[in-house]
């Protein structure tokens, strides 16, 4: 028998009191420890308490996948109108898995059963009853079903153990008991029936070793690219989604001897974390939309007195306080753009993970090499989803990466914004005696002095400027990749941050209905990579740009800047593209081409 | 203090190169209006970093925008010259960052208690170790002349042609209630005793607030000049108990006759002890900190 190749979506749908979101955790943990690749995100309600809707999906895989399928291949329902609307995306023999007895009565038209479409294989199982005589109570009928799905799918029984005595390490030995107790009663439920969705998970590639690979959500990544850099300061005021960085790095940092002050609000963060750069500290904060709103002015000085610093910013439905808990992508204009003035920084937009970790570390280089604030921009869905990540074994981030001053002519006044070939000026800190200097934001000659003439000003932007293009060969770092078909296309996808997943995964599904398309993620958007995107979209008859905001805000920046417009493809749904709505577009882009060929 | 005999010019000069006092000052002349009392500043200032006896290069002068702001330009040490109203959290992060470093806060009364008051209280909460010199003139000098939450009601500005009606803010007491770890007050028509004063208040291990009164001579000919204030000010009376907050803070309320001097001091633990102590319960140790390689 040839391997299977694993790819399989389980969404788990309940309210907030069913436990939901933690047998989804279960789940995906124990598959990453059985050595598959998993990508998982959670929907859960904005409201603290209560027991509104919650969803999870996970995506288990052979190789590491950067998005959620179109369809699900099994959804387990914990809460029948809750799931009821979930069940359309049950793809044709996936399973539906339900509490064929469940606690209290439900009304007529209001079972799951009643709802699924042909070709949707239906397990009602009792869960409860199942519960209460494996634990004595109905509480863990959550754990059962997972059991359940895992003894259908034949899925690793000890990894799943494995995975619950982890989750209630800190609680009393009865709670895993019990638990165990109760996994294990639905997996035996699960192995003993007769299968006949087509469902398939194969072993995972190889044998992984538990470790390989991490787990992990990327604002965890963004703090363990933090760490590896050697952040040694962070300033932050609380705001969703950004603020889980700041939780762990309050625990993470003061055990590396690095120091973490919550501050007033976002402007005192960015002051200070500025400060801290011109120190010369590695230092980074960390906001969202409204954070990174009130820090514009202080990013100006940033980049006029050309300080090094990190600014996370995590996008959330905007503007204003907008939707918290919900996804978007409208803060790139702000990012790129935000602020007054000729102020030009660099940004970088991760699109998966792993991206996260990479993009973290690298914006500590880059800060100090090109001695100016970096902006690395997520948003709600890569902040919050678990990928599997594999690292690299030895930590590749470079530290004390700035040009220093040397002592050959020390006994000359310091130059402190020397003009030189590529803009970078020898920078010296605090507690450097050939280095003294005051670092202003009003305009400045080399040494640091207020002057307004006109043609130190043109000079000055300059060196602002074109010192950041060296970024654009930073090592170590993708700032884009092309992807699909080679040569020319019919079809050709730009897209950004964590949009890019789903653009992906739409074009490999395109191609395989033998549509030539290619997709190009781009991960720095300042300094903008313009001589790849214009070659990227030489080889495109049509070119679409999936992105999460209203008016295509990176539409317009490669557009601006290649001088050609393209298929504006805008979601503004709070949640993560639908793969099967980027691969509609593409249908059509290349029908288009297709009709107008056929009528010249 | 009248001198006893004249003063010549050549001897002064002699007197100040001889006192290493020069060599904090940077070779820009400070570019303020003939009679401002900002020139106490740098008087004060050198005088005082030369008394500590402290290294250039390991001072750090941070200030706002406006008027009073432009003084790390005239200083011989590192010095960021910031944005109007965020020099303490800047002066936190450089803190923060290195805690070996001097750093002395600047700025005048529109950037701390207009725009940057909000971070008053939380660096004075923290006691981050700076020293915050505020030039208090009641106006806004830079800007030519609009009226600040420190001028007088009554004032009449270009922003408040028919008088300013606004309660003028009691920075003294607002320091105090905030919990800085040490408060004085100076007047710049009195610089040897506000050189003694800023001495004081950057030897103070933790968060010190100074309040200089000090004439805006062009954009205020009527309130805050030298002639009234050399007539309001007064010591603080000779018994003032400077480790007694609420001694303190009523001596602040008397604004009619401001008093110069120490008004409270005391000693606790600042943001490096903390973040120190957060290190070691994390089982960490403090690393190397910024700048040192
Ligand atoms: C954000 C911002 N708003 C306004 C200004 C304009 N501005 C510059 S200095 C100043 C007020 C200066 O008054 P003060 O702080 O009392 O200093 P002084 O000039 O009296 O020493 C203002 C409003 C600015 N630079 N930045
Ligand atoms: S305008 Fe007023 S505060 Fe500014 S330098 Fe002149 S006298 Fe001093
Ligand atoms: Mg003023």
């Amino acid at each position: 028998m040839t391997s299977i190749h694993t790819d399989v979506q389980i969404g788990i749908c309940g309210s907030a009191g069913d436990g939901t979101i933690a047998v989804g955790d279960i789940l995906k943990r124990a598959m990453a420890r059985a050595g598959y690749r998993v990508i998982a995100f959670d929907e859960y309600p904005a409201e603290i308490r209560g027991f509104g809707k919650c969803v999870a999906r996970t995506r288990i895989t052979t190789e590491q996948v950067y998005s959620m399928k179109p369809k699900t291949d099994v959804l387990v329902s914990l809460n029948d109108a809750h799931a009821i609307p979930h069940a359309e995306e049950v793809r044709d023999f996936g399973a539906v898995i339900y509490d064929s007895a469940p606690i209290t009565m439900i009304d007529e038209g209001w079972h799951i059963s009643g709802h699924l479409n042909p070709g949707q294989l239906p397990y009602g199982l009792p869960m409860r009853e199942i519960s209460e005589q494996a634990t004595g109570s109905s509480r863990s009928r959550n754990i059962v079903a997972l059991g359940f799905v895992a003894g259908l799918y034949q899925l690793p029984r000890q990894a799943f153990i494995d995975a619950i005595a982890a989750k209630f390490q800190t609680k009393a030995a009865e709670v895993t008991q019990s638990n165990v107790a109760a996994f294990n009663a639905g997996y035996d439920n699960g192995a003993e029936i007769y299968r006949f969705d087509k469902v398939e998970v194969g072993p995972p590639a190889r044998r992984t070793r538990v470790h390989d690979s991490t787990m992990m959500t990327g604002n965890a990544a963004v703090v363990r690219g933090c760490l590896d850099a050697g952040i040694e300061t962070f300033f932050g005021y609380p705001i969703t989604p950004a603020t889980s960085i700041m939780e762990r790095l309050a625990v993470e940092m003061p055990k590396h001897g690095a120091r973490l002050l919550q501050t007033e609000d976002e402007i005192s963060a960015i002051s200070a974390t500025v400060g801290a750069g011109f120190a010369g500290a590695r230092a980074a904060t960390a906001t969202s939309g409204p954070g990174f709103a009130l820090m514009s002015e202080m990013m100006g000085l940033g980049v006029m007195a050309e300080v090094p610093a990190v600014v996370f910013v995590s996008q959330r439905g905007g503007p204003s306080t907008g939707m918290p808990t919900k996804t978007e992508q409208a803060d790139l204009n702000i990012a790129v753009f935000g602020g007054h003035g000729d102020a030009k920084r660099i940004v970088l937009a991760p699109t998966n993970v792993e991206g996260c970790w990479r993009c973290a570390g690298r914006a500590f280089e880059m800060a100090e090499a090109y001695q100016t604030p970096v902006v690395v921009l997520l948003d709600l869905y890569l902040s919050n989803r678990y990928e599997t990540v594999v690292f690299p074994n030895k930590n590749p981030f470079v530290r004390d990466a700035w040009k220093r001053p040397t002592q050959d002519n020390a006994n000359e006044p310091y130059r402190r914004f020397e003009l030189t070939a590529d803009g970078i000026s020898p920078r010296a800190v605090p507690g450097d005696p050939h280095g003294i200097h005051t670092a202003t934001g009003l305009e400045h000659n080399e040494f640091g002095r207020p002057n307004d003439l006109s043609a130190m000003h043109f000079q000055m932007t300059e060196k602002r400027h074109e010192k950041l293009n060296a970024a654009l060969k930073h090592p170590g770092i993708t700032i884009y990749k092309r992807f699909g078909d080679t040569g020319e296309v019919d079809v050709g996808l730009l897209a950004w941050g964590s949009t890019f997943g789903e653009t992906l995964e739409a074009m490999l599904l395109a191609r395989a209905e033998g549509i030539r398309c290619a997709a190009m993620k781009v991960v720095m958007l300042s300094p903008l990579p313009v001589k790849p995107i214009k070659r990227f979209l030489k080889d495109c008859k049509e070119v679409i740009v999936p992105e999460l905001n209203y008016e295509g805000q990176f539409a317009n920046l490669v557009s601006g800047a290649v001088g050609r417009d393209v298929i504006r493809f805008n979601r503004v749904t709070g949640k993560p593209m639908a793969v099967n709505e980027i691969l509609d577009t593409i249908r059509s882009a290349a029908g288009k081409r297709k009709l107008r060929k056929s009528a010249a | 203090m009248s001198p006893e005999h004249p003063i010549y010019l050549e001897d002064k000069l002699e007197e100040i190169r001889g006192s290493g006092r020069l060599g904090y000052r940077s070779k820009s002349l400070p570019t303020w209006c003939p009679g401002c009392g900002y020139y106490s500043m740098t008087e004060g200032v050198t005088w005082a970093l030369n008394e500590i006896g402290l290294r250039n290069e390991d001072v750090v002068i941070v200030s706002g925008i406006g008027c009073a702001s432009r003084f790390p330009f005239f200083m011989e040490t590192y010095g960021f010259h910031t944005l109007h109203g965020r020099t303490l959290p800047v002066a936190t992060g450089i803190k923060v960052a290195n805690d070996k470093l001097t750093v002395v806060v600047v700025g005048g009364d529109g950037d701390g208690f207009a725009i940057g008051g909000g971070h008053i209280p939380h660096v004075a909460r923290r006691n981050v170790d700076i020293t915050y010199l505020l030039f208090d003139n009641g106006i806004y000098g830079l800007t030519k002349g609009q009226v600040s939450p420190t001028s007088a009601i009554g004032f009449t500005t270009s922003t408040s042609p028919f008088e300013n009606h606004d309660q003028p803010l009691n920075p003294l007491m607002m320091l105090l209630s905030y919990g800085a770890s040490w408060v004085g007050q100076a007047y710049a028509g009195q610089p040897g005793h506000l050189a003694e004063m800023i001495r004081a208040a950057i030897k103070h291990r933790g968060f010190s607030y100074l309040h200089i009164l000090s004439p805006c001579v062009t954009f205020d000919k009527t309130d805050r000049t030298y002639r009234n204030l050399d007539f309001s000010v007064r010591n603080l009376p000779e018994d003032h108990d400077h480790s007694n907050r609420l001694a303190a803070i009523r001596e602040a309320t008397k604004v009619d006759r401001p008093a110069v001097g120490l008004y409270y001091v005391e000693n606790r633990p600042t943001l490096s002890d903390t973040l120190d102590e957060v290190m070691i319960r994390a089982g960490g140790k403090p690393a190397e900190q910024a700048g040192a390689g």
